[in-house]
């Protein structure tokens, strides 16, 4: 009885879960411009998933995987790719938008995957992680929603998320986690254990390496929603923050009624919503227009969108950031990585594909 | 000018342990003569003597030529010596009218007079104090020109001030010293004590020097430099351990993790919205102007403030939400505060070094404990010898000890508590030179030892000594985040006026 009356007390008083707050961003994620300052790669739509592959940088948008330089794409699938996984230069592994998992290049090329163990249908991958040629990682973010309905899944509070291992030969699946409120970001920690991180929970979690123990929050309290999750230097990761928090949006989904209302009667564009890009439309919520102040978007203004690049140290700790604020344009950052002194980034806001100092 | 008041060998000893040995001085008429030196030096003894507050071992008193002994404060008033305190002395739970009139009360008193004539007198001064507040409803600032104007309106030749700037913000500042530039013209000679050696080369006339109870030299302002004065006070070169040159050297140190986050955090109108982090190994520095929300955040933070009570936002300690009602929770935790306002807040002043620290300790357990003598004594022991708290003995009353020293015995019982997270507000306000450099070193050390470390100062080079990274607090919330590296003067006044 005690959580319910601590429940109702914290939601009436606004506290607890029920408190509309979003830490700041200081220390190591104090804005900068580096995003804006990044030289620009490459323009495509929505470029998404960034993998290296035979020697290139291959990169998703739409149904295509593109390879950076290149004007035809390298492949074009029945559907959207959510994301990719390559394992060296032999095994290249997309998740489709309709959920299912399909092999690009290798032994298995061709080999679909639409369900998982007994028989319930894929619907939503995320992020992939190929341990080995046939053996992956997948992170499926709403068993109810497709990838592309992330703001939806948000809106509707989904902790339906799991992380799934499946062998790519047999369709063998085996469920690592679930109950995830949208895992976007998958990696190896270095001793064997898996790192997802959690979106609508703003978190990384480390899964345990045995069944039946709770998962460990490693980094916590972001003040934006993490997506995915690549190895970097010295035993570092590179966390892509692809949407911020804000204290309206934080409000809104304390606010059911509200929130329900919203989805049931508003266009997807203008929900009080976080967003990979800003569409430049007076119908926007909050979205620059409220903070121009003599035709100046203030950079630090709450906006729905933002470009934010992350670097964590071996024990998660955030060390550095790289910031596209709300007067920039290369927002939306769903994929990192680094290769040769190179950190590549895909702004899927920005619609660019960006490469800079790590 | 002839000489109002002379000291000649003036001695006093506790216990046989000197505060003040064979001190000669003499004050000219219409004189501002700043008395200087470290915490301990004799400076308030040697004042209170002048003030009656104390009687004089050995020695002889001269005012105006003729030899006078004061057995009480009255009485040094009635011979137009007085004091103002360096912490105030006001009843609290009086009006401002009613302190300036306390002690020159008639039979019977007319409450609508009295403020108006109050009123007058305060606007004379140019303060914007409301004679019908009370006491206890003002800023520390307030409480401090109350202080002043009740010296000044009992029409004393003799003004000694203790550290009349210390909490004062610098518009504040101005008025005090056109206020004693006023003073000097009609005649009033002033004893002013500071530790702000440019205030004391700014505004006195002849500076006199102690050293350890002993008087080291006296001389012209204009004869002096801060180098100078510094090397009289500590008997050694200290200006390079303070503000500036020492930490010129130093890298910033890496950020640990995260230990306390405070998101949105609302109380009033003082405390706004306030979002920031503080990391473990580093000392965060904060600046702000008065007013501008700091102390209040950090006694939030430290439970002794309650934060709004509807939607007053949230901190989080190692990333779990917290809340507070009283102070002790917070300690048991790992936070603690060190007050700005150390005598009000920070120590029992009658009690001893020893009960102080006990007492402290004992704060932190949930049960009631047994007093142990010998526990309280080695404890005492161990933390004077630690922070090199100077005094007689471990039963010393801490109201006995200098400004630097008191400070150091709140060092040590917050320390005591084996904190993760220590808050220092203005942790060197009143504190000589020597000691600021001796706190200094002591804050280093914590955040060495990787501890999450924040400073509140309105001092900008304490800041850019002691910070790895500095915010800047301005009307009730943090408005802007610097570097070690990029911080500068401008760039941080900018931030905190505009």
């Amino acid at each position: 009885m005690i959580p319910f009356w601590r429940r109702l007390a914290d939601r009436l008083l606004g506290r607890g879960e029920s408190a509309v707050t979003v830490p700041a961003m200081d220390g190591a994620l104090q804005p900068n411009t580096l995003l804006d300052q990044a030289r620009v790669l490459e323009t495509a739509l929505e470029p998404d998933n960034l993998v290296r592959w035979q020697g290139g940088l291959l990169y998703t948008s739409g149904p295509d995987i593109r390879r950076v330089g290149q004007d035809a794409p390298l492949h074009r699938l029945p559907a959207p790719v959510a994301c990719l996984a390559a394992w060296g230069d032999e095994t290249l592994l997309a998740g489709l938008a309709d959920g299912s998992l399909l092999v690009c290049a290798g032994a298995l090329d061709g080999t679909r995957h639409t369900h998982w163990a007994a028989g319930r249908p894929m619907a939503c991958p995320t992020a992939l992680w190929l341990q080995d040629a046939r053996t992956v990682l997948v992170a499926e973010g709403s068993s109810r929603n497709a990838p592309a309905d992330w703001q939806l899944d948000l809106m509707q509070r989904n902790a339906l998320g799991s992380v799934w291992r499946l062998d790519l030969d047999t369709g063998q699946a085996t469920q690592l986690a679930d109950r995830l409120a949208w895992p976007a970001g998958l990696a190896g920690d270095g001793q064997g254990r898996v790192l997802v991180s959690e979106s609508w929970r703003h978190r990384v979690i480390r899964l345990p390496a045995q069944p039946g123990v709770a998962a460990a929050e490693v980094l916590g309290d972001l003040p934006a929603y993490p997506g995915r999750l690549v190895p970097g230097p010295q035993g570092g990761f590179w966390l892509a923050l692809y949407a911020p928090r804000s204290q309206l949006v934080e409000l809104v989904l304390r606010e059911t009624r509200y929130r329900n209302d919203m989805l049931r009667e508003l266009e997807r564009d203008h929900w009080i919503c976080p967003a990979l890009s800003g569409k430049r439309s007076f119908k926007e919520p909050l979205q620059r227009g409220g903070l121009k102040q003599m035709g100046i978007l203030k950079p630090w203004a709450p906006s729905r969108s933002y470009g934010l690049a992350l670097y964590l140290d071996a024990d998660l700790n955030p060390v550095h950031g790289k910031h596209s604020r709300a007067d920039g344009r290369r927002h939306g950052i769903t994929s990192l990585l680094e290769h040769e002194g190179t950190l590549y980034a895909a702004s899927r806001g920005g619609d660019m594909i960006l490469a800079m100092e790590p | 000018m002839d000489t109002i008041l002379s000291l000649e060998r003036v001695s006093k000893s506790y216990r046989g342990v000197y505060a003040v040995k064979d001190i000669d001085f003499d004050l000219r008429r219409g004189e501002v003569h700043a008395l200087l030196g470290e915490n301990g030096a004799g400076k308030s003894t040697l004042t209170k003597i002048i003030a009656g507050i104390i009687a004089p071992s050995s020695g002889r008193i001269v005012l105006e030529g003729r030899e006078v002994t004061f057995d009480e404060p009255s009485e040094a008033l009635a011979h137009g010596v007085a004091m103002v305190f360096q912490e105030t002395s006001l009843v609290p739970t009086l009006t401002v009218a009613q302190n300036l009139y306390l002690g020159n009360e008639k039979l019977f008193n007319r409450l609508r007079g009295l403020y108006i004539s109050a009123q007058t007198f305060l606007q004379s001064l140019n303060f914007g104090v409301d004679p019908a507040h009370l006491v206890s409803s003002l800023g520390a600032a307030q409480k401090q020109l109350v202080e002043i104007a009740r010296a000044v309106h009992h029409k004393a030749r003799v003004l000694v001030f203790d550290e009349p700037t210390a909490s004062l913000t610098p518009e504040e500042k101005r008025y005090f010293f056109s206020l004693v530039e006023r003073l000097r013209k009609q005649g009033v000679s002033i004893i002013f004590i500071s530790h702000a050696l440019e205030e004391a080369l700014q505004i006195a006339d002849r500076i006199t020097i102690l050293r350890d109870g002993e008087h080291v030299l006296t001389e012209s302002a204009a004869a002096l430099d801060r180098d100078r004065i510094i090397a009289a006070m500590v008997g050694r070169t200290l200006s390079n351990e303070l503000y500036g040159h020492a930490s010129a050297g130093r890298s910033t140190r890496a950020r640990g993790a995260r230990v306390l986050s405070v998101q949105n955090l609302s109380m009033g109108s003082m405390v706004k919205n306030n979002s920031f982090s503080i990391y473990a190994g580093q000392i965060t520095g904060m600046f702000g102007l008065v007013g501008s929300g700091r102390t209040e955040t950090a006694k939030i933070i430290a439970g002794a403030l309650k934060r709004d009570f509807l939607h007053g936002g949230e901190i989080r300690l190692m990333g779990k939400p917290i809340r507070y009602r009283i102070p002790k929770q917070a300690i048991r935790d790992g936070i603690v505060y060190v007050t700005e306002d150390r005598k009000i807040e920070g120590f029992f002043e009658t009690m001893s070094i020893a009960e102080n620290l006990y007492v402290g300790q004992m704060a932190a357990h949930r049960a009631a404990q047994r007093v142990n003598m010998a526990q309280m004594q080695a404890l005492a022991k161990d933390w004077r010898a630690r922070l090199n708290i100077r005094a007689i003995g471990n039963d010393a009353r801490v109201i006995e000890l200098s400004g630097g020293n008191q400070q150091k015995v709140v060092i040590a019982k917050s320390l005591l508590q084996r904190p993760r997270l220590v808050i220092f507000d203005e942790p060197t306000r009143g504190v000589d030179v020597g000691a600021i450099a001796e706190i200094h070193q002591l804050i280093n050390e914590l955040a060495d030892s990787g501890l999450a470390v924040l400073v509140i100062s309105s001092y900008l080079p304490e800041i850019f000594t002691l910070s790895d990274r500095v915010l800047v607090s301005r009307e009730g919330r943090v408005v802007e985040e610097f570097t070690r590296e990029n911080a500068t003067e401008e760039r941080i006044m900018y931030a905190a006026v505009h």
